[in-house]
């Protein structure tokens, strides 16, 4: 047998229970009044700051989970009303592109009417001038004619016109005369 | 003072004298009218002794031609005078214009009728529109 058990032997035969089990009851009472006072320390000074601290922490969380619960519901509105919108502005997108085509559709035909309107137009004063100019220029040909005519009479009569010639006209225009 | 006489009055005088042969009735008509200083009446003297000798049947007629009128053409031209104007008695003053061309114009108291060439030619190109 070694020592140590030797030595328990002898405090088993000497000590209580307690003691056989390495326990000091004193120390243990100490021990248990010391923790009490801390427990009382720590429930009196350390823990109702902490707990507030954390109770703000937990209420913050949960101030910012609500929020962010808000804000995804906002979001998921947001979302229904800017697909609303969407929807309604391309319907009205349509609608003006509609709106437009059939004004743009309108604006050509009226601008083609006017145009072939303005054709007619033009092409009717261009014919009247035409004809204008035709009877101008037949007027200037007539008297140019004329012109031409009697001075030709002239420069040819003046040189063939014989006196038995002459005397015929002459007969002819008092036979006229009567 | 001598009473004025009147302008047909003395182209009834000398138409009369005229027609009796005195052809010295002229210079006297010339000699009165520069004595009663009536020159300018002239022309109005002398248109009206035509008028007075047509109305006694003698017809004064201007013609004028590009030649000198042949005597057939002078026939002509009388006997067409004495049947419009039934004059017994027609004197022709002939006149040669070369710008005429041809024809004849005849000035008679009260008419006229230009068939010359150059009217023709006038009147044709009067005709421009």
């Amino acid at each position: 047998m070694g020592p140590q058990l030797q030595t328990f032997a002898a405090d088993t035969a000497n000590n209580d229970m307690f003691a056989s089990l390495g326990i000091d009851w004193k120390m243990l009472i100490f021990q248990g009044v010391a923790f009490l006072i801390f427990v009382w320390i720590m429930a009196k000074w350390v823990m109702p700051p902490l707990l507030k601290v954390v109770d703000d922490r937990q209420k913050k969380i949960e101030e910012a989970t609500k929020a962010a619960a808000e804000a995804e519901k906002k979001a998921t509105e947001s979302k229904d009303e800017v697909g609303a919108l969407l929807k309604q502005a391309r319907a009205e997108a349509i609608d003006i592109v509609e709106t437009a085509k059939l004004e743009a559709n309108a604006a050509v035909e009226a601008a083609e009417a006017r145009a072939s309107k303005r054709a007619e137009t033009v092409l009717a004063n261009a014919h009247d001038q035409i004809a204008k100019d035709v009877i101008a220029a037949k007027k200037a040909l007539h008297n140019e004619t004329l012109d031409l005519v009697a001075l030709a009479t002239e420069k040819v009569v003046g040189k063939t016109l014989t006196d038995k010639v002459d005397e015929k006209v002459i007969t002819q225009a008092i036979s006229e005369a009567q | 003072m001598a009473k004025k006489l009147s302008r047909r009055l003395v182209a009834a005088y000398c138409a009369d004298q005229l027609l009796a042969g005195n052809d010295d009735v002229i210079m006297q008509l010339a000699a009165f009218l520069l004595d009663t200083k009536r020159t300018r009446e002239l022309e109005l003297v002398a248109r009206d002794i035509e008028d007075a000798l047509q109305a006694r049947g003698v017809v004064v007629a201007d013609v004028a031609s590009a030649r000198q009128l042949s005597p057939a053409a002078q026939a002509v031209v009388t006997a067409f005078i004495k049947k419009s104007t039934a004059a017994k008695r027609v004197e022709l003053r002939s006149d040669v214009d070369e710008r005429l061309l041809g024809g004849l114009k005849l000035n008679l108291p009260g008419q006229e009728l230009d068939s010359t060439i150059l009217h023709r030619l006038t009147q044709l190109k009067a005709n421009k529109v």
